[in-house]
């Protein structure tokens, strides 16, 4: 070995250290854990083969939880998508900019939790100051987190708020560095400012919006702090996700670790297969 | 047409501005609510003026009764935390991004390659093991069970960006002192980090967001209630509270979110800049 590879190792071993003891190797021992009957405190646990993935596919509360998670995130893209689009176009060269800016992003400097409490306050059915809003606007009251047909809906408006600010900055960057003579040049050309969005600003945001999309597909997947704070997963099953499916076999119910990791793994090929199909849909170098 | 255009303007920064201030609105309403009196606090219509305005609520949540006395306690377990996954994250990734951006030796791409494709790895999918491993430590309930977890976590990210910024950097300082006879860890020490003070600073208030606001890892790694970080505090005062009064969950709320609050005050440029180089490359 010579002296630089020594040196650089020496430099890499604390990291590589920590990150295959608390990454790499929970990876490998997750999916082993998920062909095993392995639970709390049980030291010996066998090899069960498939048999963890074939209870899932008859377990109907694991279903609704994925059609949930499905939903939410499919729901949540076109929000999560536009509306920080918008606020980067709007705020983009504006004089605010920047104080504006900051005050979209002071909500994703919050934890879920302090987010959660603040809309389960705020969409309190009774005295909440939301519905006496809605009310003066001639809008009914309704108990959004209670209701079936809008608890879901109530979750992605408060993601909406919390992580606007956080794809606003991304945007934000992502305009600043298209070239202004672009749009000078197509201006020249008499092209209204609608049609240089769609040949130039979106073409050219394209990396952007693929960042966007796949970080929120990922996170949305694992939807969990919301849904714990504001509906416990209800009512009934409706705002149930898998990562609570999961939660609730590992650590509330049985402590059935290889059951959950089953769960785990199934839930990682799905987070895969649609980040892969990002890639294909939004991949490719804009042309100048 | 320009008086047209002007006037579009200013609608348009008129109509943001409203949007600005609706979306303070929630954060203003968890403020003013903390600082009520319990009896006008759910009081129809909503008053957005706390007078008299009262402290109590964050007299109890921090100093009082049995059932809240772990938020005071919480915040302290949270700085702790939050404090140690950053020194741990920055001194780790830094180390490992310097070799990566500046030495050849057989087996530096592949590093990074793993490194930087475990991002793509979600959390959830490591809960299970990542507890067993923890719990086969004797790390439960205990600072290191959250700490070293969570920098693990954000090593990645910062291997990622730091390469990225040391392979900007001039090497004409690092050759000057390496005739000098200063070896390679005194390069990094003296020169590297110095000069990397403003990524190594985005980087660290990156961590300590995300470390400060960790929710699910905690709610699962900690049994104990005097180690609870606030997240987990917070998420069961609301249990403690439901049925009497939102004002001691307000200013458990209100006060889980000043840390963050003073250092964007203080160094906003740093934290956008974090963010911006975090959805760098797509």
């Amino acid at each position: 070995m010579s002296g630089e590879t020594r040196t650089a190792y020496a430099f890499l071993a604390p990291g590589l250290v920590l990150f295959a003891v608390y990454r790499l190797y929970p990876l490998l021992e997750g999916l082993r854990l998920s062909f095993t009957n392995a639970r709390l405190g049980r030291a010996a646990h066998q090899w069960v083969g498939l048999a963890n993935y074939a209870r899932l596919l008859e377990d109907d509360r694991f279903h609704v939880s994925l059609w949930n998670t499905a939903f939410y995130t499919v729901a949540s893209t076109l929000p999560i998508l536009a509306v920080p689009l918008a606020l980067a176009l709007a705020l983009n060269r504006g004089r605010l900019r920047n104080l504006l800016r900051s005050v979209f992003f002071f909500p994703f400097t919050l934890s879920v939790v302090t987010v959660g409490l603040t809309w389960l306050w705020l969409l309190d059915p009774v005295v909440g100051p939301f519905n006496y809003y809605l009310r003066a606007l001639g809008i009914p009251a309704r108990s959004w987190l209670a209701d079936p047909a809008t608890a879901m809906w109530a979750i992605i408006g408060t993601t909406v708020w919390w992580v606007t600010g956080y794809y606003l900055v991304i945007y934000l960057a992502g305009l600043q560095d298209i070239p202004r003579d672009l749009y000078e040049a197509a201006a020249l050309d008499g092209a209204s400012s609608a049609r240089a969005f769609w040949a130039i600003t979106l073409p050219l945001l394209r990396p952007v919006l693929l960042f966007v999309v796949v970080t929120h597909v990922i996170g949305s997947f694992q939807l969990f702090g919301q849904v714990f704070v504001l509906t416990g997963g209800g009512p009934g099953d409706a705002t149930r996700t898998v990562v609570q499916h999961l939660y609730e076999a590992a650590f509330q119910n049985f402590f059935q670790f290889g059951a959950a990791s089953a769960m785990a793994w199934v839930l990682f090929a799905i987070i895969m297969v649609f980040s892969g199909l990002q890639f294909r849909l939004l991949r490719g170098n804009p042309e100048y | 047409m320009t008086r047209s255009f002007d006037r579009q303007r200013l609608a348009l920064t008129a109509a943001l501005l409203v949007l600005a201030l609706l979306w303070l609105a929630p954060i203003a309403w968890v403020v003013v609510t903390s600082l009520k009196p319990t009896e006008t606090i759910v009081r129809v219509p909503p008053e957005w003026i706390p007078w008299p305005a009262t402290a109590a609520h964050y007299h109890e949540v921090l100093l009082g009764s049995s059932r809240t006395a772990r938020v005071g306690r919480a915040f302290l377990n949270s700085l702790v935390v939050a404090t140690g996954s950053v020194l741990l994250v920055l001194a780790t990734s830094a180390a490992a991004a310097y070799p990566l951006a500046r030495m050849r030796f057989p087996g530096r791409d592949l590093v990074f390659t793993v490194v930087v494709g475990s991002l793509m790895i979600p959390n959830a999918v490591l809960l299970v093991p990542q507890y067993v491993l923890t719990q086969q430590l004797g790390w439960l309930s205990t600072y290191q069970g959250l700490i070293v977890p969570e920098a693990a976590m954000l090593f990645a990210f910062g291997v990622f960006l730091l390469r990225q910024f040391f392979l900007t950097m001039p090497r004409e300082l690092e050759d000057a002192a390496r005739i000098d006879g200063a070896g390679p860890f005194q390069v990094f020490t003296r020169i590297i980090v110095p000069l990397s003070q403003p990524v190594l600073a985005a980087l660290a208030i990156f961590a300590f967001r995300s470390a400060w606001n960790d929710f699910l890892w905690p709610l699962i790694a900690v049994n104990r209630p005097e180690m609870f970080p606030l997240p987990v505090a917070l998420a069961l005062l609301r249990g403690a509270y439901s049925a009497d009064s939102y004002g001691p969950i307000m200013a458990g709320a209100a006060l889980s979110a000043l840390p963050l609050l003073v250092v964007f005050v203080v160094a906003n440029r740093r934290i956008i800049e974090g963010v911006r180089l975090s959805g760098l490359k797509g």
